[in-house]
């Protein structure tokens, strides 16, 4: 799985990394910082989560 | 019970979100929204002033802020000019964020989870004794109000000032519609504020503490301080999203346990549900009912067309139960629910600045009063009165089985 991330979106309802923590984390401003280019299979489920909880789409993920 | 006109008149396409008995129970409202008049217009008023209530629409409007600013035209409550950052649109905008987003980002909102638990576990400790309190009074407005003088490092003894002024431009006490003596109440609370913060930014400038507002007045926006009017536009704001608006929200939320124990019990029984509790308690109540943009570029949405200079009500509570998007629970609480993509702390760039704040202080808050109060209900024959646009309930006496204090067991 991959997560293919919009910078430009991102607006910092920290959403993500609320929720699924190991796959996301905040910068200073609390804008998204992706963990991984290539999801390990054990966190799939959080990166979902994480990506469907964003209010503004930023965060999608591929299979 | 007096007749009322409908809030949501489909024929004449009008609407009025302001009408006190929409703020006790703005579901029907929204949905009649929705469905009926998906852009409406404010009753009573000419024409031009939008009111937009679907989630995909108010979506767009959040995101397009080229096209619905939240410029200072947008909304006139007694400023002289943008307040900072919210009126003040991209690309602008952002240098004001890059300043301000760290100083209230997650982690700097963490450091403040245990003195803000100290402080809950106090203010529960002075009525938790008594079998009764009255929430709002005593938890929903000391509260958040203390964290927010305790991070801006303003006076405790000033708060009534603070309070008064708030509530004179969200709420201002004249009869309903008398749109002219609200804005005379808010011009002028607005001068009084502008000359208290002359104060505040000279004390700063000379002597500077560990403070938020210290931070902004000598903070590098582009390689330049703020100046003193812009630090001005900055804390007009603060004074009302920092003081108003986790009061009406926990106002919102301990009035819908109380009314729904079941939801109660499970968050007693589960304190790991709180924070999916917090997200459907912001979703579902929204209590701050709308944002206000104004129309920068011609646009049609549901075959009206929106001219340059025409005002738009974003009523983000409409958009939060919008079945489209969550479903058919959209108006109940479901705490597992997967998918919970709100907008009660706005959304595009102007999301709210104080929303890890919010966040923490609404979970923190939840935790601790069902731990240390697992059982309340609304006091018998209470009448819970809510205020329209942003939803604080003026009285909210509840009663529940008296307990021990923390501060008493540690001694």
């Amino acid at each position: 799985m991959r997560i293919r991330f919009d910078a430009s979106a991102c607006v910092g309802h920290g959403r993500c990394y609320a929720l699924a923590p190991e796959v996301y984390d905040a910068d200073d401003l609390g804008h998204c910082l992706v963990r991984f280019d290539v999801v390990p299979p054990e966190l799939e489920d959080q990166a979902r989560v994480g990506a469907h909880n964003c209010p503004e789409a930023a965060l999608t993920v591929e299979p | 019970m007096s007749y009322s006109p409908p809030a949501v008149n489909p024929e004449t396409r009008e609407a009025n979100p302001y009408r006190p008995d929409v703020a006790a129970d703005p579901l029907a409202f929204y949905e009649q929204l929705r469905t009926r008049c998906p852009v409406a217009n404010m009753e009573g008023v000419p024409s031009g002033t939008h009111i937009i209530s679907r989630y995909e629409d108010v979506k767009f409007a959040l995101r397009h802020p080229e096209i619905f600013s939240s410029d200072v035209v947008a909304v006139d409550i007694g400023q002289d000019r943008p307040l900072i950052p919210l009126q003040i649109d991209p690309p602008d905008h952002a240098k004001y964020r890059r300043l301000m987003d760290p100083q209230l980002g997650p982690k700097e909102v963490a450091y403040l989870e245990e003195s803000t638990r100290a402080l809950v576990n106090e203010i529960i400790d002075g009525f938790i004794g008594r079998g009764s309190c009255d929430f709002h009074a005593e938890l929903s407005v000391p509260f958040p109000c203390t964290v927010f003088l305790q991070l801006t490092g303003l006076p405790l003894d000033d708060l009534d000032q603070f309070l008064t002024w708030k509530d004179n431009i969200i709420r201002p006490d004249v009869p309903f519609g008398d749109a002219e003596a609200a804005q005379q109440v808010r011009y002028s609370t607005g001068r009084a504020m502008y000359e208290y913060f002359e104060g505040v930014i000279e004390d700063r400038l000379s002597n500077p503490g560990d403070d938020v507002i210290s931070r902004f007045v000598h903070g590098d926006i582009e390689g330049r301080t703020l100046t003193r009017e812009e630090i001005a536009d900055v804390l007009y704001l603060f004074i009302l999203g920092g003081l108003d608006t986790v009061t009406s929200t926990l106002d919102c939320s301990i009035a819908y346990l109380a009314q729904h124990p079941s939801h109660r019990r499970a968050l007693v029984e589960d304190p790991s549900l709180v924070p999916a509790a917090v997200e459907e308690l912001l979703r579902l109540h929204t209590p701050v009912m709308q944002v206000m943009r104004v129309v920068k570029q011609e646009h049609e949405m549901h075959g009206v067309r929106m001219m340059p200079g025409d005002h738009v009500i974003v009523m983000l509570g409409a958009a939060d139960t919008d079945p489209d998007e969550f479903g058919e629970t959209a108006d109940d609480l479901h705490l597992g629910r997967e998918t919970n993509r709100h907008f009660a702390f706005g959304g595009g760039p102007h999301r709210c600045l104080g929303s890890h704040l919010a966040r923490l202080e609404l979970r923190v808050a939840l935790e601790e009063l069902h731990r240390r109060i697992p059982d309340y209900a609304i006091a018998e024959g209470a009448e819970l009165s809510y205020s329209p646009g942003i939803r604080e309930i003026a009285s909210l006496p509840l009663v529940f089985e008296p307990g021990p204090t923390l501060a008493g067991a540690a001694s």
